[in-house]
């Protein structure tokens, strides 16, 4: 058994091999189809047809390709995730600052937030159509709270020295809060990043099952009225591309932010 | 305590000179404490930390504040800096009442307060940068502040990368550099090891060789006190009163490890030891 950097490496790859053979032979043996629901091409299509549909499907003579659908999503997730993250920054910051006015806002806070934000896409798309503006509505819900509690969380934690001892310097209230509050509460806000980018690719997918005409959820929706299970290997292959490429473009730009954190700079010891 | 008292010949302790603690020079004092009480409430009692308070720090003058842990030194301190509202008496520095943190005021803490999201030299500019002071001007205050502080090499390091003796060297130069009339240092140097320390007496003392500030300086340290002070001001156990004051007559600038083997520093110990043994009573015994 091999160990080590190289083997872990080396058992994946294995593994990734011995499921794309199954899946691919395994489709193709009858007696196996028959007693396997699972192995049914009908609902999982195989390995050599998905190849084939994702060609079909990036072709740009078709009236919506597939790079115009993973862009389309993109886009929304992106807008969604922004327009999310800096009002729920802004507000727990706002609120963090404020105990009276979180006081008087955290019933209607804790009320809306317990609320599946799911079930709230259909009176959205009502008020906002079947467009862009819906999707990014969508997502905006649900990053707003992610985003928000942990600021919120953040400024309250800030530690009570710095803020005097910035005070003692000389800095206005405005200046603590830029050099202080901001800086500290947002070492909370980016651990809440990586998740909330996640949630915002959800809210826009689930708009897009509702009504949409050129997103990635709405080949996953399409696929499923036309029983064409390639087409939605396809869809949910590269709707996983997207997400893992969000998730580390969040990583990297959280990284470079919270340089000052030694998990990012990396040293081991204090120099003497 | 960081070593053992000095051994003294056979002799009996002198008292110590109970008197007024009142600054030296004539005129406004910079720091005028008066009557200060305060009462805290904690779990539904009150608790009162400081007792009744009135002391003065005269221009040019260091003044160190010591007494039993829990004497309040610290919330005399904060009330000081205007960071704490007294609950009876008042607080004047330079004749005016406090009401809130001055910018002529400079603070350095016991905990390190060095931005951790900022690099050395942003930490120490940091006061001149709330000021306004152009990027130029800092840039050049800020290298010849690292370079007092033997920080070189380091300027773009963030903190965390730090010893604790360096931070507070940076957390020290970044009061400083300001230009503070008046600084309140609040155990500075308690939580680090007495090499690192004494490293840090010098540094503090050839700094304020140059601007002689007034300072009030909290500390349970009786060696830094004599060390660094002009006048050495006790508390009583809580809840506190001024108990007794000592001019500390050792010639300047000091050199902070000759200054321990002079007559005057060892005679001074004994007394301060002996005062602050008086206010000794073990746990358990609380009035």
């Amino acid at each position: 058994m091999r160990r080590g950097r190289g083997g872990i490496l080396f058992w994946q790859l294995l593994l990734v091999a011995a499921l794309l053979t199954l899946w691919e032979y395994g489709t193709q043996v009858a007696w196996l189809v028959k007693h396997v629901k699972l192995l049914d091409p009908f609902f999982i299509s195989s390995p050599s047809a998905i190849v084939k549909r994702f060609v079909f499907l990036l072709d740009p003579k078709l009236e919506v390709s597939l790079l115009d659908r993973v862009l389309n999503t993109l886009l929304h997730t992106l807008g969604g995730f922004a327009v999310g993250v800096s009002t729920g920054f802004l507000a727990g910051l706002y609120l963090g600052r404020d105990p009276y006015l979180a006081a008087v806002c955290e019933p209607f806070i804790v009320a809306f937030n317990s609320l599946p934000r799911i079930a709230l896409v259909p009176l959205v798309t009502l008020m906002f159509g079947f467009g862009s503006v819906s999707k990014i509505v969508n997502s905006w819900l649900i990053v707003f709270f992610i985003v928000f509690f942990n600021t919120f969380e953040g400024v309250k934690n800030v530690d009570g020295d710095l803020v005097n001892a910035a005070r003692m310097l000389g800095a206005t209230p405005g200046q603590v809060t830029r050099s202080v509050y901001i800086p500290s509460a947002l070492a909370w806000t980016f651990a809440s990043l990586t998740p909330a980018i996640s949630f915002a690719l959800i809210g826009v997918v689930i708009g897009e099952f509702l009504g949409d005409d050129a997103g990635i959820g709405h080949l996953i929706v399409l696929s499923l009225a036309t029983l064409q299970a390639a087409d939605m290997m396809v869809a949910l292959i590269v709707l996983s591309a997207v997400g893992i490429a969000l998730a580390l473009v969040v990583r990297r730009v959280e990284a470079y932010l919270l340089r000052w954190q030694p998990r990012y700079y990396g040293a081991a010891e204090p120099p003497h | 305590m960081t070593r053992a008292a000095p051994s003294f010949p056979a002799a009996a302790p002198a008292p110590a000179q109970p008197g007024p603690a009142l600054g030296g020079s004539a005129g406004t004092p910079r720091i005028s404490v008066q009557g200060l009480h305060r009462a805290f409430r904690l779990h539904g009692e009150t608790v009162v930390a400081v007792g009744d308070v009135t002391l003065r720090v005269g221009e040019r003058e260091f003044v160190s504040l010591i007494g039993p842990s829990g004497c309040g030194k610290s919330t005399v301190l904060n009330i000081v800096a205007g960071l704490l509202p007294p609950s009876a008496g008042q607080v004047l520095i330079d004749g005016a009442p406090v009401t809130g943190p001055l910018r002529k005021v400079g603070y350095l803490f016991q905990k390190d307060t060095t931005l951790p999201w900022k690099t050395v030299e942003e930490n120490i500019g940091l006061g001149l940068a709330y000021r306004g002071v152009p990027a130029a001007e800092r840039r050049r205050r800020v290298a010849e502040m690292v370079r007092m502080a033997k920080l070189e090499g380091f300027e773009r390091a963030y903190p965390a990368m730090l010893s604790g003796g360096m931070r507070q060297r940076v957390a020290l130069m970044r009061s400083f550099i300001v230009e503070p009339e008046v600084l309140l240092l609040d155990e500075p140097f308690g939580s680090l090891d007495t090499h690192t320390a004494l490293g840090l007496h010098r540094e503090l003392l050839a700094l304020w060789e140059r601007t002689r500030q007034a300072i009030l300086f909290v500390t349970h340290n009786l060696e830094e006190a004599i060390t660094l002070s002009d006048r050495i001001i006790l508390l009583g156990r809580r809840p506190s009163t001024v108990k007794a004051t000592w001019a500390v007559n050792l010639p300047r600038p000091r050199d902070v490890i000759a200054v321990r083997e002079t007559a005057e520093y060892l005679r001074i110990y004994k007394e301060l030891w002996h005062a602050l043994g008086q206010e000794f009573q073990p746990a358990g015994e609380a009035p």
